[in-house]
């Protein structure tokens, strides 16, 4: 009954259809645009937009989308204050199709906005606009600000490392290396040292080869056999060049030998019943197991416990720690494994590196505290769209 | 030397650089750049298994000939990678009959073997659980006690027979096995791998950095 | 006294096992236990979800898991593509695991046939494809160009199955059933999907709240739990239902064997190892 009101009134005294505003969508590559238009009065429930596009003026025109005008208010999209104004006077779309085929950028398109009381839409004046792709997503700015920061604050401890020297907490994972590889002389049993599931593209493997230096170094200077299985040929031909400058650093090179780092095979549980067998028949005195771990985790860890290995496990993959916390005698929890090289070194540089990451989880740290408690604010006293534009400074728009 | 340390060097740092920012850039120039440098990384990869493969049968093969022990796993090795290569040679693809999927030699191999093994060894998780369960889960300080209540009330809300014994046993307190599992894994558990995953993130960044900027430069066999 | 609790602390790995393997078989031998599984929000968020999609509505699924994670992954994907079928959505499979191919057809041809479905008009299988990330933004910029033919061969332009679509954007609704990595990350991060949710082992389960809390996620399917609650919703029971049983007898006996570990510790007044 509404509608036939509202459609009848319309009718007596001249229906004023939105004029929409077409526009190239920013901060995107080019196949989006974005359609704005005021409020009327006359929007509720019953009544629909239609979004029609085409790629020329004279048509035909496809329907791209419809929705009832009350929604689609530019308060209902998830974009930063200094992108995006959010209020209730205005709706948008994103047109990403035309006649069933995205968006091409350079491409001028054509658009018209409907409305449709129930008896079929009536559709307003022909707008045009060219999708073009763009060089920089504004969304993400506040993220690429806090990178560069971030940044240069790392940067900046590097070179005063080096004036003043920097207090590190002990690890006992890492104290415990040297023992490991004692033991590992005195009963003259092999060391096993693995570098996780992951190729050199994953941060924790390169951090697994940077200790597997200091680990050759020392098994050089102990003479301890080393064994070095995996499962990435890249990742083997890495440590091949790793630990061969290991040893030479060592002024052991007589002792290295290319079948310390051999390959097994990239296949997950392949690999781990190999190195399984591997560890039962050679029973070795320590196993490391440094890098990113899937569900072989525990079936490494638990055969290394039960051949009576000291073992030390450094990993970022937070859904296997529980695993290794419960075979391992020492556990690297996520950062700690990035910290190890910097701890074994003592390298001035590398702690330098470690004392901004802590100034960085301050930060992080109190953002959380000044979030939640702008959050908190804004929902007891009903300020939440102003609290809004500092929670998103911390929001990430990806 | 120039070409060992400093070409190197030069190649992740400008590289690092243009994909630290690629992240920014939405243009698809940028999103075909990654695509293409990640096709590349396939193809790198590709080869680099010819480098695993001489690695693995020759390993296998200084066993066989000095009969060192455990060669007989090193011939079970050449076995089935000779047999699976010639299994899948002599299939020459797939064959559908319309009713349905009919095997060929290496689908057979697929369906009888690995898909087998790899059930089977992934079976081995929950008698390793088990036993590093009963081993480990021991009230020795108060840490040791946390851990092994929390471990205990989410295994046992977990399951329905866990849930159906807790009711019968405790069915007198407010929450139910599966609320007091869910509020353990969604708020401390929670907690605690944000945080972890929060340094991680830092962590990966600093890391990254050392590597781009050329502080750290062990893994490339170099001194620091 | 003294000795036995001493003999406890010290048990031999074998009787554990021993002990599993019979404990895991007793649900075979005594039959169901019948016990029901609550419904978490989580699921059934997925479970409404593929319940609001049209008729006609296309439905992607990506099966990324290999045999390993088969007793979790398959009975949660055969769920879902059975719903799937049962609103007459298209069905589109995929997977990023070459292992998983074959589980992946078999999942889709078995089920589909229950159904009646036609290959090619139903659903369609896409099969795998090298580069995972490279993959999904493939997808998300043209399908046809990512997958110019199906597992069978088909090119996929003809295919009317996927009239209509054409990138990632035109399809309203995905589930990424995944083991590890690439997996529901990689989709999330790459993927970009309009409305998408996840599946994976009960390992990685927690860490994949994060996503759900943020909104990334419409719902999450963890392990065979979450399976056997999907089949619990679907009012078909399955082979999650079957293993939720073993895992409850299972369960309780690492608890038990827990207990008796704890017990003997403290009754050998914390000397023993």
């Amino acid at each position: 009954m509404t509608i036939l009101v509202l459609f009848l009134t319309s009718l007596a005294f001249g229906l004023e259809l939105p004029m929409p505003s077409a526009l190239d969508l920013p901060g995107d590559d080019g196949r989006a645009v974005l359609l704005i238009w005021p409020s009327t009065p006359y929007e509720t429930s019953e009544v629909s937009y239609v979004v029609q596009a085409s790629d020329s003026p004279e048509g035909p025109f496809g329907d791209v989308a419809r929705f009832p005008s009350t929604s689609h208010y530019r308060d209902e999209r998830k974009a930063p204050f200094w992108t995006w104004r959010r209020n209730r006077d205005e709706h948008f779309f994103v047109v990403r199709t035309a006649k069933g085929k995205p968006l091409e950028s350079g491409k001028k398109y054509y658009f018209r906005l409907g409305v449709d009381f129930g008896e079929g839409p009536e559709f307003g004046p022909i707008v045009s606009a060219v999708p073009k792709a763009n060089w920089f997503d504004p969304t993400k700015l506040n993220n690429f600000i806090f990178m560069v920061l971030f940044s240069g604050v790392v940067l900046w401890f590097i070179g005063r490392a080096r004036r003043k020297e920097l207090f590190l907490r002990r690890i006992p994972g890492l104290n415990a290396v040297e023992e490991a590889i004692g033991r590992a002389t005195e009963m003259g049993r092999p060391i096993y040292y693995l570098t996780g599931r992951l190729g050199m593209s994953s941060v924790s493997t390169i951090a697994a080869t940077i200790i597997l230096r200091d680990i050759a170094k020392r098994a050089a200077e102990y003479e301890a056999q080393l064994r070095v299985p995996h499962t990435d040929p890249v990742v083997m031909a890495v440590c091949r060049e790793v630990v061969k400058g290991a040893y030479l650093e060592a002024g052991r090179p007589d002792a290295y030998n290319e079948e310390i780092n051999f390959y097994v095979t990239d296949d997950q549980f392949s690999y781990t019943m190999a190195v399984d067998g591997m560890m039962v028949r050679e029973k070795p005195a320590a196993v490391f197991f440094m890098g990113y771990y899937y569900a072989e985790s525990l079936l490494l860890a638990e055969v290394g416990a039960s051949v009576g290995a000291i073992q030390i496990a450094g990993t970022d993959a937070e859904h296997q720690l529980p695993f290794f916390v419960t075979a391992c005698d020492y556990t690297l929890i996520g950062e700690e494994l990035y910290a190890a090289s910097a701890y074994l070194s003592k390298e001035p540089a590398l702690v330098g590196t470690l004392r901004a990451q802590d100034v960085g989880k301050a930060f992080l740290m109190a953002f959380i505290v000044l979030g939640t408690l702008a959050s908190t604010v804004g929902l007891w006293t009903g300020i939440e769209h102003k609290v809004g534009y500092f929670l998103d400074i911390l929001r990430d728009f990806s | 030397m120039f070409l060992r340390q400093y070409v190197p060097m030069a190649i992740a740092f400008v590289m690092g650089i243009i994909f630290a920012l690629q992240y920014y850039v939405p243009h698809p120039a940028s999103e075909k750049l990654l695509t293409t440098v990640n096709d590349w990384l396939i193809v790198v990869g590709g080869f680099s298994m010819v480098l695993g493969l001489a690695s693995l049968m020759g390993s296998h093969w200084s066993k066989l000939r000095k009969g060192a022990p455990g060669w007989g796993y090193s011939l079970v090795v050449f076995v089935g990678i000779f047999g699976t290569l010639a299994v899948g040679i002599a299939s020459r693809g797939k064959i559908f009959a319309g009713e349905g999927l009919v095997l060929t030699a290496l689908g057979w191999v697929y369906e009888n073997v690995l898909v087998s093994l790899q059930g089977t060894v992934f079976s081995l998780l929950a008698f390793f659980m088990a036993s590093a369960a009963f081993r480990t889960f021991r009230a020795r300080n108060l840490e040791a006690a946390l851990l092994l209540i929390a471990a205990f009330l989410v295994m046992l809300g977990h399951v329905p027979l866990g849930e159906y014994i807790w009711d019968r046993l405790l069915g007198f307190l407010p929450p139910k096995a599966d609320e007091v599992m869910g509020w353990i894994m969604n708020v401390p558990n929670m907690a605690a791998k944000r945080g972890i995953l929060l340094g991680v993130g830092l962590g990966v960044i600093a890391t990254s950095l050392k590597i781009i900027f050329g502080i750290e430069r062990a893994y490339m066999g170099e001194g620091r | 006294m003294r000795k036995l609790v001493e003999k406890v602390l010290i048990m031999d790995r074998r009787v554990i096992y021993a002990l599993m393997a019979s404990v895991a078989l007793l649900p075979l031998v005594i039959g169901p236990l019948g016990l029901p599984s609550k419904v978490s929000p989580e699921v059934k968020a997925v479970y409404e979800r593929i319940e609001s999609l049209p008729e006609g509505a296309p439905f992607l699924i990506s099966m990324d898991f290999d045999p390993a994670s088969k007793p979790e992954l398959y009975p949660m994907a055969e769920a879902l593509v059975r719903h799937a079928f049962r609103k007459n959505l298209r069905v589109i499979g995929m997977n990023l695991w070459i292992t998983g191919s074959g589980m992946a057809e078999r999942i889709l041809s078995d089920v589909a046939e229950e159904y009646g479905k036609r290959y090619g008009e139903d659903y369609v299988y896409l099969g795998w494809a090298p580069g995972a990330a490279n993959v999904i933004l493939g997808l998300g910029q043209d399908l046809y160009k990512t997958f110019p033919r199906d597992y069978y061969g088909n090119l996929t332009s003809e295919l009317p199955v996927l009239n209509g679509i054409n990138t990632l954007r035109d399809i309203p609704f995905m589930v990424d059933l995944a083991a590890g990595d690439p997996g529901i990350e990689t989709w999330v991060v790459y993927g970009k999907a309009r409305s998408m949710a996840g599946g994976c082992t009960a390992v990685i389960a927690p860490g994949m709240y994060a996503f759900l809390n943020s909104g990334q996620l419409v719902g999450l399917i963890g392990g065979m739990r979450g399976a056997a609650e999907y089949e619990a919703l679907l009012e078909k029971p399955g082979k999650a239902t079957v293993g939720m049983d073993i895992q409850s007898t299972t369960h309780i006996l690492i608890l038990a064997l827990i207990l008796l570990s704890n017990i003997a510790f403290f009754a050998t007044g914390r000397r023993g190892r």
